[in-house]
């Protein structure tokens, strides 16, 4: 992949987390059940979002060093 | 012994530890304005990573946290959500701003701006908008540590007293170190309070009611409103998704635009360093988790606190833990207040000299360093007043730096991405952002759908940046080009430059 399409992507996935975490894209997650690890799914949301991020930023960060190696 | 000496003594020695590491890390610098400042452009992954999620988490996170759960149920949710969405864009932006720092010597964020758009009121409105910010911001940092001292050894020690104990070690070597020490104090901060925050948030849900789920199963049966977005109002009515929603997108944006947080991109060595930190970022972001679930056990708990930010030291001190985990626990919350109050403290005088004097007055290096202590010194006794001696409710001061900080947003965007924006159209934008967020926080009765007036001030501000900008005369290519495009390679700035 190159440099313009991962950052391009990563884009586009913090502001599909942006609509997701708020008014409306939240609304349908914004529930207690199915709980994950006891806690309530509407907290799950959010943090699985924050995981999500890591991996998209460090997937990012990966392409962009592979790029400047060559 | 009594229990309240052993928990003095560990707070005590973890100040003096962070004396120490603070006074060290001064030596390692240069005498000048960058060292003192940028820390002479010379911070690692390490020191990055800690001094941006400690200074970013402060005592609010650590007791406004689950005070907010505690109280509000899933409005908390929002503070998980914003630092992630705004620490992203720093991923392209601190690297670029790190970039031209090095190649034109800027040390704040309004020198970075002023140097696209030239002008003498830009950077004295950055200073304004930053010192009216931070010294309320200042202010909660200082009377947390006051309140933290005060509960956890049992009224012994008075809050006047904590507080000034607390922030006379973060004088002494913001003085002595500058930036250098607040960084190396911060590798000490954070690694404090992530290690409490984990330790505590795991073990009393397991103490009290024998497991998170257990404590959650609970919780739906007692009181389910509390676990769903956007959770309850201050007044335990429910809250409105817009309130939510623009206290997310609200908080993202302004996120990196915090001064002393923005000028930390000239303080690291290279753009890997900065683009690390932002990738290791979300590892710091979880640990609002453990937070939040004291917090949840605080909802449960047989007493209450007398308001809801000092439930996590009223669950400390009343589950029986040994002297010495309250004791580190006080230490893991001034470490959250202080690890925030230095960088403040710091970037407040820095900020007041380099933009608010150095554009009018003709100062030499020395000058300047002489200025930056006296005004630490001086910011630091005016917050101490008004919070410890004054005791000012300070709600109101801070919600107005919220949306203040979101109006440098646009000319921070615009000088780095849109070539065709010119001075004026800033100048205009921004006071037209200020004087929007000031009349929405005034009239909140007159927001649309109760949308946050940093928001709504930010969107007058750029449409204003766009429109007043296109009618005037476009800045020459070149000029803009040198921040716009900014090569990424020293190699390319040299073929740039041959051509």
């Amino acid at each position: 992949m190159g440099v313009t399409t991962a950052r391009r992507l990563a884009i586009a996935f913090f502001v599909l987390q942006a609509i997701a975490v708020t008014y409306p894209g939240f609304l349908p997650f914004s529930r207690i059940e199915p709980r994950v690890f006891g806690l309530p799914f509407a907290m799950v949301w959010p943090t699985a979002w924050i995981v999500a991020s890591g991996l998209v930023l460090w997937g990012l960060h990966a392409v962009e060093s592979r790029q400047r190696e060559e | 012994m009594e229990r309240w000496h052993v928990v003095t003594a560990v707070v005590l020695g973890y100040l003096l530890l962070t004396l120490v590491v603070g006074l060290l890390a001064g030596r390692r610098v240069s005498e000048s304005v960058e060292g003192y400042v940028a820390a002479d452009r010379q911070f690692g992954l390490l020191t990055m990573y800690f001094i941006t999620g400690a200074t970013i988490f402060s005592a609010f996170a650590f007791m406004g946290g689950p005070g907010w759960i505690y109280s509000r149920g899933g409005a908390a949710f929002y503070i998980l959500s914003y630092g992630v969405l705004g620490i992203a864009p720093w991923y392209f932006i601190g690297p670029k701003a790190g970039r031209l720092g090095r190649r034109f010597g800027f040390v704040t964020q309004a020198q970075l701006v002023a140097g696209r758009f030239p002008s003498r009121s830009l950077p004295a409105l950055f200073a304004l908008i930053s010192v009216a910010a931070f010294v309320p911001y200042l202010m909660v940092q200082m009377s947390g540590a006051g309140i933290l001292f005060n509960v956890v050894t049992e009224g012994h020690v008075s809050f006047e007293v904590g507080a000034a104990l607390a922030y006379g070690v973060v004088l002494i070597y913001v003085l002595a170190g500058g930036v250098s020490a607040v960084g190396w104090t911060n590798v000490l901060q954070g690694i404090v309070m992530m290690a409490l925050a984990w330790a505590l948030g795991l073990y009393i849900p397991m103490h009290l009611y024998g497991g998170v789920g257990e404590m959650f199963d609970r919780l739906i049966e007692a009181r389910p409103e509390l676990l769903t977005a956007p959770g309850l109002d201050p007044a335990g009515q429910p809250w409105s998704w817009g309130a939510y929603s623009s206290a997310v997108l609200s908080s993202a944006i302004g996120f990196v635009m915090w001064p002393h947080l923005f000028m930390k991109s000239f303080t690291s060595r290279d753009d890997e360093t900065l683009r690390r930190t932002v990738v290791l970022f979300p590892t710091f972001q979880l640990f609002l988790i453990p937070l939040f679930l004291v917090g949840f056990a605080g909802v449960l708990f047989g007493s209450a606190p007398e308001t809801p930010d000092h439930i996590m030291p009223h669950i400390v001190l009343n589950t029986g833990l040994p002297a010495l985990v309250v004791g580190l626990f006080c230490a893991g919350g001034l470490a959250a207040s202080m690890s925030t109050g230095d960088g403040l403290l710091h970037g407040a005088a820095s900020i007041a000299v380099e933009d608010g004097l150095l554009p009018f007055v003709k100062l030499n290096d020395s000058q300047r360093r002489f200025l930056m202590r006296a005004l630490v010194v001086c910011v630091g006794a005016l917050a101490y007043y008004l919070a410890i001696v004054q005791k000012q409710s300070l709600v109101a001061l801070l919600l107005m730096g919220y949306g203040l900080i979101d109006q440098l947003a646009p000319p921070v965007y615009a000088a780095l991405f849109w070539r065709r924006a010119t001075t004026p159209g800033v100048l205009a934008g921004l006071c037209a952002g200020i004087v929007t967020n000031v009349f929405f926080l005034v009239r909140a009765d007159l927001r649309p759908f109760d949308i946050h007036e940093g928001i709504l001030g930010m969107i007058v501000n750029a449409v204003v940046l766009v429109v007043v900008s296109l009618a005037t005369k476009p800045q020459p290519a070149e000029h803009a080009d040198a921040f716009v495009a900014a090569p990424e390679h020293p190699l390319a700035e040299g073929v740039r430059a041959g051509t």
